[in-house]
């Protein structure tokens, strides 16, 4: 039997021979904007079709009534200070017990339970909890935030820190690397992607929980905005709110995220490149 | 310089189980001063077990093993390992300073000087990924020199680099050995490098004994041309074709 080999381009070759038109058409932001386009199509669809789906142009009205007056600002500070405690004690907190129930036997036996627990209970939980226990304030958007996005942190954390290869730290053992320089400079590294990863679930699920609590809590925020429309029957500002929650998300995830994935990895991707 | 004491040393895997496997069987040597020793055997007879447990990464099952330095204190130790073992996401400088107990402008320059030594003064700021696997193991070699260690050990440095490299490589170590005052443990299943590096090869046969002890007792500088030094790895090589004459097992796995 004989293997033929296809001949194979250049790249070089390659970049010369597909004609401009077809790359734009065959790239990766032709399909997302392809799914953006259909999306707001279906959406036109649906509102012409039932009664009770705001079509675009009545929900455009309410963002544009919204801004004007100034709430979406106002709210959106309030929802953000929230969040970002939230997220940011979740990270903190979730490192640290992550690195340590990934380095000992013990710690993960002791915090496997409580993990799996917080895994399981939905944001909605902690924000029934949260108004019960805080009441109407920072506290409780705050906790929920916090409770809902640590346990992914841990998991996800703990996980990379299990991985790191038993090769380096052997390495690192045989030449008397100190315990800090250690975790700087090769378990960090090594569950960065890891790390990464749990924020980014920190930060989605987080959302949900600081938008629940101020949805059930009365101190104003994002959440709260848009239950008063809900309340009110107004479901085109009911709408405009839910389309901002969600931009946030893309916005947060495509910056922020995609940037510190890229900054991370450059070793990497210099070594394919 | 360093002395290293090995003895009645056994590291049994998965001592108690099923899968037992006697790899190092009462094993005693030592070693002093500035003493070049080589550790040659066939594959899979514990030579990189052993130099694990002597850098202590790997724990012994009985025996007792002691590193010092010859001024009593803690020996500083280096090791180059068989495959590289850099950190992915550090460059090749930030590699060598992982391991260095101070980062000052000394070291630095120490660091710098021995990357050059290897041929990569001009690859201090690339990540491993961006170089050869020979290149890699001449950082991993370079490391170990920098630490300017009281016994350096290492396992098969230069079977993976090509002859010339290699033999270049190989006169540097002779010469900083004989500069810089250290132990070496040399692991390689090369009679002919051992012979051409060392003071004295310890020969292991498959299950982790000590055959044999073999001193080599010729003039140095050596080179490969003077008679002498290929009578001698002549005779060692005949020595080990009479030991896998007598171990069937070794046949096999050579
Ligand atoms: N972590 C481990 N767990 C169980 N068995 C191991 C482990 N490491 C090594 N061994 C076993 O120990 C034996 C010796 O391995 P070692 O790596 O020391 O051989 P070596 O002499 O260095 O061989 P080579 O020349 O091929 O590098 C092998 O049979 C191997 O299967
Ligand atoms: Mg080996």
């Amino acid at each position: 039997m004989t293997a033929t080999i296809p001949t194979r381009r250049s790249t070089e070759e390659q970049a010369s021979a597909i004609p401009s038109w077809r790359r734009v058409l065959g790239s990766e932001v032709a399909a997302r904007v392809t799914f953006y386009v259909t999306a707001f199509l279906l959406w036109v669809a649906l509102a012409a079709a039932f009664e009770r789906v705001p079509g675009p142009l009545s929900v455009v009205d309410s963002l544009v009534t919204e801004f004007s007056r100034g709430e979406v600002f106002s709210n959106f500070a309030d929802t953000f200070y929230r969040f970002t405690i939230g997220v940011a004690l979740s990270v903190i907190v979730g490192v640290v017990v992550g690195i340590v129930m990934g380095l000992s036997g013990l710690a993960r036996a002791f915090f496997e339970s409580p993990v799996l627990v917080g895994l399981s209970i939905p944001a909605i939980i902690w924000a029934f909890l949260t108004v019960m226990w805080f009441g109407f304030g920072d506290a409780s958007p705050i906790v929920t935030t916090f409770l809902t996005a640590v346990p992914f942190v841990i998991v996800n954390v703990a996980q990379g820190v299990q991985g790191v290869s038993r090769d380096l730290r052997d390495m690192s053992s045989s030449y008397g690397v100190p315990l800090g320089r250690r975790v700087r400079d090769l378990v960090l590294p090594a569950v960065s992607g890891y790390v990464l990863a749990g924020v980014r679930f920190a930060v989605i699920i987080g959302w949900n929980g600081v938008l629940l609590a101020e949805w059930f809590g009365g101190s104003g925020g994002a959440g709260f905005r848009a239950r008063y429309w809900y309340d009110a029957n107004q479901f085109a500002g009911f709408a405009a709110w839910v389309i901002l929650f969600v931009v946030v998300i893309v916005v947060l995830d495509q910056l922020v995220f995609e940037r510190m994935a890229r900054r991370a990895f450059r070793w990497r991707d210099a070594a394919h490149s | 310089m360093a002395v290293l004491t090995v003895n009645d040393l056994c590291k049994t895997f998965g001592a108690g189980t099923a899968r037992s496997n006697r790899v190092l069987d009462h094993i005693s040597f030592d070693v002093r001063g500035q003493t070049f020793v080589s550790i040659v055997g066939p594959s899979g007879c514990g030579k990189s077990t052993l130099l694990n447990i002597i850098s202590g990464v790997e724990t012994h099952t009985s025996g007792a093993i002691s590193v010092t330095s010859d001024d009593g204190r803690p020996a500083r130790l280096g090791y180059v390992f068989q495959d590289p073992r850099l950190l992915p996401w550090r460059t090749v400088r930030k590699n060598m300073m992982y391991v260095q107990d101070k980062d000052d402008e000394v070291t630095r320059g120490r660091v710098d000087r021995y990357l050059d030594m290897v041929g990569l003064g001009k690859h201090g700021d690339f990540w491993p990924g961006q170089l050869s696997g020979g290149m890699q193991q001449r950082v991993g070699i370079a490391r170990a020199f920098a630490v300017e260690p009281d016994l350096l050990i290492m396992d098969e440095p230069f079977s993976h680099l090509d002859a010339i490299t290699a033999r270049g490589l190989r006169a540097q170590l002779q010469d900083i050995w004989a500069q810089s005052k250290k132990t070496v443990v040399f692991v390689t299943h090369d009679v002919v490098e051992a012979v051409e590096l060392s003071d004295r090869i310890i020969v292991l046969q498959p299950g982790g004994r000590i055959y044999e002890d073999i001193t080599i007792d010729l003039p140095r500088p050596r080179r490969q041309s003077d008679p002498a030094v290929a009578t001698l790895q002549a005779e060692v090589l005949a020595r080990l074709e009479k030991m896998k004459a007598m171990t069937p097992q070794v046949a096999a796995s050579v």
